[in-house]
């Protein structure tokens, strides 16, 4: 089982809509694939146009006291599965901690879906706190959505400053371009010419792209109601060239 | 998810737009897509997982490729494998504990597929209020096609249910109400469906001679019709011999011409004597050709568990030695399909098969021929026996491996004339018979192994420049003979059980007395 966490302190960077069309492609692969809505926001579980509650709460969960196969609910899609939000999530760095580990918490959490699921995608809301860190442990990847302009690029340093300073998990941490506006000329310049702290960086982007934002109307992956789309092209590469960094 | 779907017949005089519509007066119910998927089940040459009551099946849906081992009547599911295409071994899959489970069923045979459906979909969805999927229907229609030009041959229609995860209730209520349809349940018996229309019947293989002899047929008669039943067995284990991949065909293959050759020797007299010596002689080439081959397969197998007791640097170092042995093993199988593939061998083949159909007689008649079976069958085998007995006593505890050597295949020419004949006699005789000789048998076998074994480290030791390699060798070689001791050292024991007085007697009740008072 890997476990891919979409972060970025920044919110509306496109973090739950790489999440859900994500899943949504390894899961057309075959693989099993858990996705978990950790924002108490619930829009990737609007997308997946499940209830973003859980049953006995979201404390409970994070205690270890539900079962979390008990709560994974099975979307549309044959191999998806979808952990939804609650809105108690908002307390989320309390309830992890009055655990034992909170940064080990999401991982331990994870560890007995280890059989079931191929893939398990994280997606996190915009903020830097304990959460995060259990996130950051738990992680194989973190994917960090970027939007090419100089602001964005400073986010992503402090993240990589923070992670440094933590030390903590072994994540792999691999950004790339969300919302490249090719008129925009900073977007173009730092997309053609990424900047050497990013040697990580994913070739594949996403463009900024009105499909992506009708998913909120269809409540569906792009591939779904748009499967020709440049958009959905875009999604399909980015997949294809995280796809072998899980082996 | 497949484990607690529910399946049900739909019959033949149900219109499934009915069906259909009377769910859509409860639920809100969505046509999906249709598609065309296909089933292939698997099985090994001798049905074994049929045998063992489960069933292998490959789903091919749009381009997933799933694979689940199922039991066979309910259908409940073993395992699915996290496989996109099914192992011709069970040794190619990782190991643990699946490898280990289909190993004990099909041990070293190779999965092949048996029989191959067509499968037309119709996916409905029943919806909640956010036209949320809660429950999966399938109407699934089942199809064999014998093939691409022939007609598609319908073995019926299936509607199945498949939960939503975290939707227990919905599925519930969903299938509760197809419930009040009195649909009858589906048993998983599809593959067995399929194999009806393709005509083949499950399970038929048996590498076993079951030769059913009239004690008062004349002996050239019985003789014909064991040969003819061997050779039956080796063209049914030809074509998995020339793959190659699965050893127990050609392990079959083999121990049909040994047979075959023991009956040319030992049922003497019988057929004429040029018929018996040009047979004999072209067996004997094909026997030559197989040694090689089943020695290493043999070999190969047992190195796993001559290894575990060396640490795994000396397992490491043994990387030359197996890859030595496959090589060796690929050449010798070479030239076994060589012969095999030629226009040589397939003249013989088919002379012999012509020759042991005629019912002609030969003008000159050997002077066995005509002999009631059950006459020469007790004549032969008691005197196998006798010598046996007499090559048996002789071992002490310094007689040489020769000896040994000796005794094992004279046991063997006993133990398959008892085959040949085993129909002449009571079955709980032939029973009593087999197991006396069985222990003693597989420590014969064992003895000779472990020889053979040896000398083919040996024989790798003379030509390997890698000296971590021999020094591992030499460590096999070492244990080799700690378990030869052991094992010779069983044999006394083994044999005393097998010349017990109450034995003898048993046997002289059989092959002297029992016909005698016919
Ligand atoms: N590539 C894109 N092109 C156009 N619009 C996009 C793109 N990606 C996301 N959006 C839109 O931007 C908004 C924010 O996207 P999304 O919810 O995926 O971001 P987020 O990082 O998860 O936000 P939050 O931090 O609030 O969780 C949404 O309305 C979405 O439709
Ligand atoms: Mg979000």
């Amino acid at each position: 089982m890997k476990i891919i966490a979409i972060y970025n302190i920044k919110g509306g960077v496109g973090k739950t809509a790489t999440a859900v069309n994500l899943s949504y492609l390894a899961s057309l692969d075959g693989a099993n694939t858990l996705l978990w809505d950790l924002d108490p926001q619930g829009a990737a579980s609007y997308y997946c146009r499940i209830k973003p509650k859980i049953k006995g709460g979201g404390k409970k969960l994070v205690e270890g006291k539900i079962d979390i196969d008990e709560v994974v609910k099975g979307t549309d899609y044959e191999n998806l599965d979808l952990l939804p939000a609650d809105f108690s999530y908002r307390n989320m760095d309390m309830f992890l901690q009055s655990t034992k580990q909170p940064l080990n918490r999401l991982n331990k959490l994870l560890g007995p879906l280890a059989e079931e699921y191929d893939y398990v995608f994280l997606d996190c809301p915009p903020s830097i706190s304990a959460a995060s860190e259990s996130v950051f442990t738990a992680a194989d990847i973190l994917l960090v959505p970027t939007i090419p302009t100089t602001l964005s690029l400073r986010t992503y340093k402090q993240i990589m400053h923070f992670l440094k300073q933590q030390n903590t998990g072994h994540a792999k941490v691999l950004p790339f371009f969300v919302m490249v506006d090719g008129r925009k000329k900073m977007h173009r310049l730092i997309v053609q010419h990424p900047p050497s702290f990013m040697p990580t960086l994913l070739k594949s982007y996403i463009p900024y792209a009105s499909e992506v934002e009708r998913m909120g109307t269809h409540r569906a992956p792009v591939a779904i109601f748009a499967p020709g789309s440049k958009a959905a092209g875009r999604y399909q590469s980015l997949w294809n060239e995280l796809r072998p960094q899980l082996w | 998810m497949l484990h607690n779907q529910h399946s049900f017949v739909i019959p033949e005089n149900q219109g499934v737009i009915e069906l259909v519509s009377s769910l859509r007066k409860n639920f809100s119910v969505r046509l999906l897509a249709e598609t065309v998927n296909k089933r292939v089940f698997y099985d090994t040459f001798d049905w074994r997982l049929y045998k063992n009551g489960s069933v292998l099946e490959q789903h091919n849906e749009g381009s997933s490729r799933k694979i689940y081992w199922r039991e066979g009547r309910q259908g409940k599911l073993k395992i699915q494998l996290g496989l996109s295409k099914v192992p011709y071994l069970a040794s190619e899959l990782p190991a643990g504990e699946f490898r280990q489970q289909l190993h004990s069923v099909i041990s070293v045979r190779e999965l092949t597929p048996r029989v191959r459906l067509k499968i037309k979909r119709q996916s409905l969805a029943v919806v909640d209020n956010n036209e949320k999927i809660v429950v999966r229907l399938y109407i699934d229609k089942y199809l064999y096609q014998p093939s691409k030009t022939r007609a598609a041959r319908a073995l019926g229609n299936r509607l199945t249910i498949v939960p939503v995860k975290g939707y227990a209730d919905d599925y519930s209520r969903v299938e509760a109400s197809i419930l009040e349809m009195k649909l009858p349940p589906a048993q998983d018996n599809m593959m067995k469906l399929a194999l009806v229309a393709k005509g083949v019947s499950a399970g038929e293989y048996s590498s076993k001679l079951n030769i059913l002899l009239d004690p008062d047929m004349p002996a050239e008669q019985a003789l014909k019709k064991i040969l003819l039943r061997l050779l039956e067995i080796m063209k049914q284990n030809t074509a998995g011999s020339i793959t190659g991949r699965d050893i127990e065909f050609m392990h079959h293959y083999r121990v049909s011409i040994r047979k075959t050759r023991s009956a040319l020797k030992q049922v003497k007299g019988v057929l004429p004597q040029d018929i018996s010596e040009k047979y004999n002689n072209f067996f004997s080439m094909l026997g030559k050709l197989t040694n090689p081959v089943r020695d290493l397969d043999v070999f190969l197998v047992q190195l796993e568990n001559y290894q575990q007791d060396l640490g795994s640097a000396a397992q490491q170092a043994l990387q030359p030695l197996c890859e030595h042995l496959m090589q060796s093993r690929a050449e010798a199988q070479k030239k076994f399909v060589e012969e095999l593939k030629s226009a040589e061998y397939r003249e013989n083949i088919k002379q012999w098969c012509n020759y042991l159909g005629s019912s002609e007689k030969s003008d000159t008649p050997a002077e066995n021929a005509d002999r009631a079976v059950y006459k020469l069958a007790d004549e032969l085998i008691w005197e196998i026996y006798q010598q046996a007995l007499e090559q048996g006593n002789a071992i002490t505890a310094d007689s040489k491996a020769k000896e040994l050597h000796e005794l094992r295949k004279t046991f063997k020419k006993l133990r398959y004339l008892i085959e040949f004949f085993r129909s002449l006699y009571p079955t709980t005789m032939v029973r009593e018979f087999t197991q006396a000789l069985t222990g003693l048998q597989d420590n014969l076998g064992e003895l000779n192994d472990l020889d053979v074994h040896a000398a083919i480290v040996r024989g790798f030791i003379k030509q390997c420049t890698d000296e971590k390699a021999v020094k591992a060798c030499k460590k096999i070689i070492k244990s080799l003979k700690n378990q030869l001791h052991k094992t010779r050292s069983e044999f006394a024991a083994c044999y005393a059980d097998f010349a017990s007085a109450d034995n003898h007697n048993r046997f002289r009740e059989m092959f002297i007395d029992y016909h005698a008072s016919r």
